[in-house]
């Protein structure tokens, strides 16, 4: 493989038989047979029922899976071969797979899949997350019509999800996205989203792919670069997400990909968040309401107690990032019996900010930082648990305005801490 | 001429032309047989062996011919039965052998046994006819001509009852159930036979016999009709042939075969849209998996391959979701689209792109079958959907960029049909004259097709398999008789295209490519690397020295 490229020879000679498209589906994976056979399956309806007649690959980015998962997919191609195929199709339908160096990470996919869109000159792109079990075909024109048809640029799912879903997007992502950048879209580190081959190539071109967040976290990177860069976003409702029973839940490791990378974006665009963000109004097509009851598989208890020995154990890493009045408060509200424990919203963002702030003058490690942040984490998403325990998904929805207001509102915080105050 | 070899039929390369619009030697307007006889060093020069004239023979042309009022003679508009016999003689001295039409299924409504027919229940010809006293019957079968026919009954005013037609309504069909009606159809091809025709195309043949409670095609008392007539004609005329106009599919087809003993050939019309869909997708799967999907047929059977005659590029083999797709990439312009067809020659067809006339020409002379040529597709000629129906491909020949495009000296507007007259595909612009002069003019390169397709009997008479490289864009196959071995590759792309084939069984073979005779280098153990530029495509001798 030439040292400089992301692609390998063989996978290079698997895209020369492709040939230019006008679609590629993307799919980065790692270990995931269980789940991408379906996944697949979907996407290749979707294609076959809504653009049977533009050029479609399906390509599999693979981390080193030893379960099978690349055949999964390459069982999905529908070619002359195809020995009594049930499925009707104009057009070849290519499938392929390829195993990238250096993984697994996510990031790494993302740049194999810009790389293969990019020499394809497909002109849209979308990326379906293979635990996405829920995936309809229609998802595949509900992503790609408004790129292919109507010339979006960046398109970013609206889900209909289980009402205590996506903790750390609510409550940090979001608004920590729109507060800096004014990023109203619902879901900025998408699973699933489509982009045009256009934006893919500036994508491809920015310096990351050797940084952090070009190996995780990168989707959240890829909509802060297109929201700042005031690219045509619009929000697409796809239908119900579910998480699959047994996917692996590894809260540290979603810390790193979405507090790491808007740190990280805290550096790169100093200036901009600097100055009060104008809101980008991103539209919803098909919107329905995307807060879903249904039980909590959460442990509020175990939450809780994760925090209280977080706070006691990390102190004096706490110390060194924290100001004191908010290590103080954190202090007392450990010291609270659980029923009497509430993290505000304000002392979050209040929490979040200097986290930040910890982050770009490079207190400690910043993989320690931002590690260190899980367990206050927690403990905020026992209060919004507790919060919302009885909420409907309307009075939800204005608890998580309420929160972004906060962020907002201690926004003046973060920026004396950032310019030289402690 | 003499029947050497039973299988001539395999190493055809047929012309398809319609006398009337050919060549018009009597100034009336109208192509005739001498017209015609006239222009047969033309068609020697090109190169074909084999003329396939549409109906000639008395007729209201109401169905440009496809009406006969009587079978055993020429229509007068033409010339004479004396005539037909000099032309027929002159290209028999040709080396060119000549397939006529014979429209089995139904006559005109003014043929007299049409007109005995509906005179009276009692006339003895009555029953040479279907009829019936409700338009009820035979419920299951299908309207060919859905944009002019609203039943396949009839109501005759004239007899009061109904009578049965497939096609147009001025098309009563025959009743092959009356022993009479067939005994004098073999009457009729013994005739022509006698007086030396090679072969006849038998048109719509599925649908000669009725039964209630079938869609009325292809049902086993036709094909016992077809065996009778076959046994006939190789016992009275040995080495003559029986083509077959069987819309169908492929496995539909196949029984028009039957153990060697129904039809010689018959036209794979389902591989046709394929092609053009094929072209137009850049993907060879269309093609791929209609050939896949065509059975087997017998040793001494052929198909008959075509890229456009002078019906519609019919649809009907296709499934909604190709012919959606089909109209919208080749009849945007809804004129263009007449039943569940495209009314479109060739060259209009493919955006007059010499790169892709001569790709889909390649593909003609190279896939497993006997190629057909349509009258003024050699040199490129347009359509003029303005005329109606299916005129519009069957406009005057264009010879030369003089008076009426040299077909005929009457007054422009004494012609049967006007003249393709638009700067890109008009008689001046347009013409055999002008092609005739230029070594690559589009003319000239048909010529070289079809001497190069010549060279060998394997494009005729060989086996295929294709290669399946992993670059769908290029369609590759061998064709493969005895020793020998013919490589073709085709590029569908309008991009250049590179592509590795996997030709390890072939190791050590030279491939010499036929067009130019240049060599290529030798096959080895890895796979092949050819590149291909847009449309290109090449045609490989494969040689062990």
């Amino acid at each position: 493989m030439p040292e400089e490229s992301i692609l390998s020879d063989d996978f290079v000679r698997e895209l020369m038989n492709v040939g230019d498209v006008d679609i590629v589906v993307g799919v980065p994976t790692f270990n995931d047979a269980r789940s991408v056979g379906q996944v697949v399956q979907a996407v290749r309806a979707g294609l076959l029922k809504h653009f049977p007649r533009e050029r479609s690959v399906i390509i599999n980015a693979d981390g080193g899976s030893r379960d099978g998962t690349q055949d999964m997919v390459r069982a999905a191609a529908i070619s002359d071969l195809s020995v009594a195929s049930d499925v009707h199709a104009l057009r070849t339908l290519h499938s392929i797979s390829t195993q990238y160096e250096g993984g697994p990470a996510n990031g790494i996919a993302m740049h194999t899949i810009l790389a293969a869109t990019d020499l394809l000159q497909a002109r849209a792109c979308a990326i379906v997350s293979p635990e996405s079990t829920t995936l309809e075909p229609d998802w595949m024109e509900r992503l790609l019509r408004p790129v292919l048809r109507e010339g979006n640029d960046l398109v970013l799912p609206i889900y209909r999800r289980p009402k205590f879903d996506g903790l750390l997007i609510r409550n940090l992502v979001f608004p920590m996205a729109k507060t800096l950048y004014g990023c109203t879209v619902r879901e900025p580190y998408p699973a699933d989203f489509a982009f045009s081959g256009e934006l893919g190539s500036q994508f491809l071109s920015q310096d990351i792919w050797n940084q952090e967040q070009g190996r995780r976290g990168t989707e959240l990177w890829m909509t802060l670069w297109a929201a700042i860069g005031k690219r045509k976003l619009v929000q697409s409702f796809l239908g119900t997400k579910t998480r699959r029973e047994d996917a692996p839940s590894d809260l540290v490791a979603a810390m790193r990909e979405t507090a790491g990378t808007l740190f990280i974006s805290l550096d790169t665009y100093s200036a901009l968040w600097h100055l009060t963000p104008e809101l980008l109004e991103v539209p919803c097509l098909g919107c329905e309401p995307s807060i879903s009851d249904g039980p909590s598989r959460l442990n509020r208890k175990r939450l809780y107690d994760m925090f209280t020995f977080g706070v006691k154990e990390l102190d004096p890493v706490f110390l060194s990032i924290l100001t004191s009045p908010t290590h103080d408060e954190l202090k007392r509200l450990a010291g609270l019996p659980e029923e009497k424990f509430t993290y505000s919203g304000e002392l979050w963002a209040r929490t979040v900010y200097e986290f930040a702030i910890a982050f770009h003058k490079a207190i400690i490690g910043r993989d320690h930082i931002v590690q260190a942040l899980v367990p206050l984490f927690r403990g905020r998403a026992h209060t919004f648990l507790t919060q919302n325990r009885d909420s409907s998904p309307e009075q939800m929805e204005s608890k998580i305005d309420l929160l972004c207001k906060e962020f907002e509102q201690e926004k003046p915080h973060l920026t004396e801490l950032w310019d030289g105050g402690k | 001429m003499a029947a050497q070899d039973g299988l001539w039929y395999k190493d055809a390369v047929v012309y398809q032309v319609h006398v009337r619009a050919f060549y018009d030697s009597s100034g009336d307007g109208n192509g005739d047989f001498r017209g015609l006889a006239q222009k047969l060093d033309y068609l020697q020069e090109l190169g074909i062996n084999t003329i396939w004239l549409m109906p000639f023979f008395p007729s209201p042309l109401r169905d440009d011919g496809y009406d006969i009022a009587d079978y055993r003679t020429v229509n007068p508009t033409y010339g004479t039965l004396d005539d037909f016999k000099a032309f027929l003689e002159a290209a028999h001295q040709r080396s060119i052998r000549v397939i006529i039409e014979m429209v089995l299924n139904h006559t005109s409504d003014q043929h007299p046994w049409f007109q005995e027919s509906r005179s009276s229940r009692d006339n003895p010809r009555r029953d040479w006819y279907v009829w019936s006293d409700t338009d009820t019957k035979y419920k299951g079968t299908r309207l060919i001509f859905v944009d002019t026919e609203l039943s396949n009954w009839a109501w005759d005013p004239v007899s009061k009852q109904y009578y049965w037609h497939r096609f147009f309504s001025h098309q009563p069909d025959l009743n092959y159930d009356n022993p009479q009606v067939r005994e004098e159809m073999w009457d009729i091809m013994k005739f022509w036979l006698q007086m030396g025709v090679d072969a006849f195309r038998l048109d719509a043949v599925p649908y000669l016999v009725e039964r209630e409670g079938t869609n009325c095609e292809n049902l086993p008392e036709t094909h016992e009709i077809i065996k009778d007539l076959r046994v006939r004609m190789d016992r009275e005329f040995p080495g003559r042939m029986l083509l077959a106009e069987a819309n169908q599919w492929p496995t539909d087809l196949r029984a028009y075969f039957g153990n060697g003993d129904e039809f010689n050939m018959a036209f794979h019309f389902p591989l046709m849209p394929r092609m053009f869909m094929g072209l137009k997708l850049e993907d060879r799967k269309p093609i791929t998996e209609i050939l896949k999907q065509t059975p087997e047929i017998p040793e001494n059977c052929q198909w008959c391959l075509f890229l456009r005659n002078h019906d519609e590029l019919t649809l009907e083999m296709v499934t909604d979701m190709e012919r959606d797709y089909m109209y919208d990439e080749y009849a945007k312009d809804k004129a263009m689209r007449l039943n569940l067809g495209i009314r479109r020659r060739l060259a209009p067809l493919l955006d007059n792109d010499r790169r892709r006339i001569e790709l889909m020409n390649g593909l003609l002379m190279s896939l497993p079958g006997t190629p057909i040529i349509y009258y003024g597709d050699e040199i490129g000629m347009g359509d003029n959907v303005n005329l109606g129906d299916r005129h519009g491909v069957r406009t005057p020949m264009q010879w030369e960029g003089g008076w009426n495009g040299g077909f005929s000296p009457a007054d422009p507007e004494a012609l049967y049909s006007p003249l393709m007259l638009n700067p890109v595909y008009g008689f001046q612009a347009i013409n055999v004259q002008s092609q005739k002069r230029f070594e690559h003019s589009l003319l000239s390169w048909m010529k070289l097709l079809i001497r190069v397709r010549k060279t060998t009997p394997v494009l005729g008479r060989g086996s295929i398999q294709f290669l399946y490289p992993a670059n769908h864009r290029v369609l590759a196959y061998t064709r493969r008789l005895g020793n020998e071995t013919v490589l073709v590759v085709n590029n569908l792309s309008s991009k250049a295209q590179a592509v590795e084939l996997e030709l390890k069984e072939f190791r050590g073979s030279i491939l010499i490519e036929m067009f130019g005779r240049n060599i290529f280098p030798r096959i080895g153990d890895l796979p092949y690397l050819l590149t291909l530029g847009p449309y290109q495509f090449f045609w490989f001798r494969l040689r062990r020295i």
